[in-house]
């Protein structure tokens, strides 16, 4: 519950004939982690590397003809067995057959919807010249002079001018637009040439017209807007014959996307194993709940396969363990706040449980108020059960908003308040006080007891630290580490000494004082010391000098640190104190909307949007908090992470952690 | 509001320093350019800031075109971090600055569909622009052609520069008006982005931004003219009306025929033996660019003297960074062909740098 799942390492010697058989087994069921093991090899890795890339490749032509027909993926039958590799060849000769079925119509649409491209610019271009009356055949074929109307990219409009500088010509802009003007450019057709390579330097595309476009612009506009009409018909039927395809052969489709899909997974898979003369090895990690299963499955699939496994240990080097989590469905949420910041390591705690207790906590205290709370608390109900189609991109968050909503609920009646209101609220006829304290009106307790919890979730954070370093016994940094036991003696004493000295505590200072120096020269030397604990030559990097100044600078950063750590709970106090602010701002604003009066109905609006103000946006505030103080107060103290995330081989779609 | 002065740029101004420490020095490129071949070459490169990067690669892909395409991830990692850290207002200029990699990226595209569409050769020659880029570019080289390749641009801000290109494609067949288009389009957007600065950042960033158009602009006017023999009109209507010290009727004047020497003299005092140069354009023409080049580098690193606290610091240090990306892939290039010393050298533009 408060590790990763326990991993176990697994090698397999398989033999050449049983090749397909057992990579069916290891891809067939998510539960095997495959590591590369594919060097040294002795060759032939090429014939699945080009498998691997064929199907990837019939893979991805599939997507795309069923992109063409607006088909999703689907999912795979759920009792489908991926029995054998598809046939390269045949699946390929599949999909060409639905390639050309497919490509017919959509070459069709690809070109008909061109063609109308072409025709509403030819439109757009003849537009501006509506009203002249003269033919365009004759100002095309005109003997003397030179015309082209066009359109033209705009940012070239005024370079083309300038290069025809020394060119007798008009040149108007017809129709403005932002990025394609339609120009007109005239001259004599003795500088025609020059004109023409002017123009088409300056990417000037001019309006070209069919043969059976004739006339005046008027009646050759007619003509277009016709044919636009018909073209878009024409488009109109094609899309339904694409949609009559899809609809015949949607199953087809499918079947073949998936076992596609499958055998490229199990080509990749086999790619990477390593492979000698006769056999085949295989190297990878399996959750030791499967392990029994697995074993039987592949003794099954090969007779003589030789299994041996690893177990795992969680000291020590582990990085490259893939780390799989354990947490229930409840404390997913949760598990994603964690894994936003990193991953664990295998070897370490992880450290869901504790955010499930510590963030609604922290966030109740700060944002305590029942209305509000449960207001909170049916958000994150409606988001977490798709309920609300709006909410449902936010579904994973949905648990920890409800529970930070049922946490600031009870803060509420802790501190007194509903929807900010504080006196002479009566609840079913009785009247709400405090059940502990009105943050408002008692500032200093509460910004004391907030510092105070801090102190404790530091302590818990520094012992969650040690207690990772003995499991992975690394006993430098246990005994030394400034998270170590020297670490945490260095604070503890420290948080005496300032006890003592203001006569919180019934020991003298020195004593206190005493035991943080003796804790600091540990810090001090934490490196000498893990070094030597742990074996590493030589105890410094560097000249000593340079090393007891690097030491000093970080002792008194450690010292700050921990100073700064501590101090840093008074936020929670702070917002606790500060949303009690926010509420009677709220009320100074209604009475004055209300013109004085408790009770009218802009006095009403305004709390309603207050507290929506409020809900929504020290909401958001208190929440950046709650995680700032989770992740760099708390999780520094203990939690390294940079865990390798658990991927097995699976041949049907998994859902994302 | 934006950012700006000492509060927006002390981060930045800071990192990039430090980021800067991190180029090869003249010496250090001298020392890389004395390996007596290529893997020599590697193993030097391995301490330096690409080690990480060659260090990717398995020992049978160390060809110079793996290893160049590994080196480029520095220069993007180096935008991606400058592009982040930089101050808001100035992310819009930085953006299309990088996205010259991605014009590349697509014009090689083009070449290799016209010369060889298949993506495995395509790809070991692109930039590793990663996820800033949107383009299709594998599926645009399995397109197959280019009509089909443009095609897959719709939605993309490419999509209506290349529209009009395309209409001269279909007609010609060539794949010139297409790449002018997109290199027109790429500097005048990063002209206006330069433009929209407010009026210090907007100072600093024409000096870098603007001395890399008057390379590029002059560089354009002077192969149309000689290579191409377009006419005037052309030559005017295939470069840029703006730039630092490259007035529009410096090109003007080369699109009419004017002495080309002169006109570089005028931009470009500094530049010796402007004639000597010019006699022969066909060799003299890319000694001309590595001098240009050569006077780019001592306006970054100019940069970095004086008031830290605006835009031309981070955009110095990232022209700075591709041009030694660039030397880089000289001197692999060079040692996997076994090139003489004598012919490659000049072509270093650090260690030309020293010796100047």
């Amino acid at each position: 519950m408060f590790f990763p799942k326990e991993m176990m390492e697994i090698e397999l010697i398989v033999p050449a004939k049983d090749l397909l058989a057992v990579t069916k087994v290891l891809s067939g069921h998510g539960v095997f982690h495959q590591a590369d093991s594919s060097y040294p090899s002795l060759g032939s890795g090429n014939t699945w590397q080009e498998s691997a890339a064929g199907y990837a490749g019939l893979e991805r032509r599939i997507q795309v003809i069923m992109q063409t027909l607006s088909i999703d993926e689907g999912q795979p039958q759920a009792n489908k067995e991926f029995e054998t590799m598809g046939d390269l060849d045949v699946i390929r000769s599949a999909v060409e057959g639905m390639e050309d079925e497919v490509k017919q119509a959509t070459d069709q649409r690809i070109a008909e919807k061109k063609r109308l491209e072409q025709l509403e610019s030819t439109l757009h271009q003849l537009q501006p010249v509506a009203d002249i009356d003269l033919d365009i055949s004759s100002m095309r074929n005109s003997r003397y002079l030179f015309s082209m109307l066009g359109q033209i990219p705009a940012a070239n409009v005024e370079r083309l001018q300038t290069s025809l500088a020394r060119v007798p010509n008009v040149f108007l802009t017809l129709r403005s637009d932002i990025s394609k003007p339609v120009v007109w450019l005239a001259g004599t057709q003795a500088n025609a040439d020059v004109l023409e390579r002017a123009a088409r330097s300056a990417y000037l595309s001019p309006l070209t017209l069919p043969e059976e476009y004739q006339g005046t612009p008027a009646k050759i506009i007619a003509a277009l807007q016709t044919t636009i009409e018909s073209t878009n018909r024409k488009i109109a039927d094609l899309e339904v014959t694409l949609a009559q395809i899809g609809k015949t052969r949607i199953e087809q489709l499918r079947a073949l996307l998936w076992d596609v899909h499958a055998s490229r997974v199990m080509a990749e898979a086999i790619v990477r194993f390593g492979q000698l003369r006769y056999t085949y090895v295989v190297t990878g990690w399996v959750q030791s709940d499967d392990m029994e299963s697995l074993t039987q499955r592949l003794k099954t699939a090969s007779k003589e396969i030789l299994i041996e496994t690893l177990p795992t240990t969680r000291s020590g080097f582990n990085s490259n363990v893939p780390v799989a989590m354990q947490n229930s469905k409840f404390l997913k949420p949760f598990q994603m706040l964690v894994n936003t910041y990193s991953r664990p390591r295998y070897g370490e705690l992880d450290p869901t449980w504790f955010i499930v207790f510590m963030f609604p906590f922290l966030f109740g205290a700060m944002f305590g108020d029942i209305g509000q709370g449960l207001v909170l608390a049916l958000l994150g109900y409606l988001m977490a059960s798709k309920k609300v189609k709006a909410l449902s991109g936010l579904s994973g968050l949905g648990g920890v908003v409800a529970l930070c909503g049922a946490s600031a609920t009870l803060f509420g009646f802790l501190y007194g308040s509903i929807f900010g209101f504080e006196e002479d609220v009566h609840i079913f006829g009785m009247k709400l006080e405090p059940l502990w304290i009105s943050p408002i009106h008692h500032i200093m307790d509460v910004l004391m007891v907030a510092v105070g919890a801090g102190v404790v979730l530091l302590i818990l954070a520094y012992l969650i630290g040690i207690f990772n370093y003995t499991v992975s016994k690394e006993r430098g940094h246990l005994l030394f580490g400034h998270n170590g036991i020297a670490g945490f003696v260095l604070y503890l004493s420290l948080l005496g000494f300032g006890g003592a000295s203001f006569g919180v505590l019934p020991v003298s200072p020195t004593v206190f004082l005493a035991l943080a120096i003796f804790a600091g020269i540990g810090v001090l030397f934490s490196e000498v010391f893990i070094h030597l604990v742990e074996g590493h030559r030589p105890l410094i990097d560097g000249g000593i000098g340079t090393y007891l100044i690097q030491a000093g600078v970080e002792l008194f950063e450690v010292i700050i640190s921990m100073l700064s750590n501590t101090l840093s709970y008074v936020r929670v106090g702070a917002f606790a104190v500060a949303h009690g602010g926010l509420s009677q701002a709220i009320f100074i604003l209604a009475r004055l909307a209300g013109g004085g009066e408790d009770g009218g109905f802009g006095y009403w609006i305004t709390i309603i949007l207050g507290n929506l103000f409020i809900i929504g946006f020290e909401g958001l505030i208190v929440g950046i908090q709650t995680m700032r103080l989770s992740y760099y107060e708390f999780f520094s103290k203990f939690f390294t992470g940079g865990g390798m995330r658990f991927e097995p081989l699976t041949l049907k779609p998994v859902q994302e952690e | 509001m934006a950012a700006s002065g000492v509060s927006g740029y002390a981060a930045i101004s800071a990192r990039v320093r430090a980021m800067y420490s991190s180029l090869l020095s003249p010496q250090e490129m001298a020392r890389l350019s004395d390996s007596p071949d290529f893997q020599s070459l590697l193993a030097q490169l391995k301490p330096t800031i690409y080690g990480s990067y060659i260090e990717e690669l398995k020992e049978k892909e160390l060809t110079p075109r793996r290893v160049v395409f590994q080196i480029k991830g520095r220069l993007a990692d180096v935008y991606d971090s400058v592009i982040h850290m930089a101050p808001e207002h100035t992310r819009p200029l930085l953006t299309q600055l990088y996205r010259y990699f991605e014009v590349e990226n697509l014009k090689a595209v083009l070449r290799g569909i016209v010369t060889d569409p298949t993506w495995e050769r395509v790809r070991d020659v692109l930039f590793p622009y990663g996820s800033m880029s949107v383009l299709p570019l594998q599926a645009m080289v399995e397109a197959g052609n280019v009509s089909a390749a443009v095609e897959l641009l719709r939605g993309t801000v490419y999509e209506e520069t290349l529209s009009f290109a395309m209409k001269r494609y279909s007609a010609e067949q060539n794949l010139f008006p297409l790449e002018v288009a997109l290199d027109l389009n790429y500097w005048r957007k990063l002209w206006q982005e330069t433009k929209r600065l407010p009026s210090k950042d907007q100072q600093q960033a024409l000096r870098v931004v603007g001395s890399l158009i008057d390379m590029n602009n002059l560089m354009w006017a002077i192969r149309y003219r000689v290579y191409h023999e377009l006419s005037e009109e052309e030559l005017i209507n295939y470069t840029l009306p703006f730039g630092y010290h490259l007035r529009d009727d410096d090109i003007r004047s080369i699109a009419a025929g004017a002495d080309i020497a002169s006109v570089v003299q005028r931009v470009y005092p500094g530049i010796p033996d402007l004639n000597i140069l010019l006699e022969e354009p066909r060799s003299g023409l890319p000694l001309l660019e590595l001098q240009l080049k050569q006077n780019l580098m001592r306006q970054c690193m100019a940069a970095f003297v004086g008031d830290p606290f605006h835009i031309g610091i981070p955009l110095a240090y990232l022209v700075l960074c591709e041009l030694e990306i660039q030397d880089m892939t000289v001197l692999l290039e060079a040692m996997f062909s076994r090139v003489s010393e004598e012919k490659y050298r000049p072509y270093l533009l650090k260690t030309a740098l020293v010796k100047a």
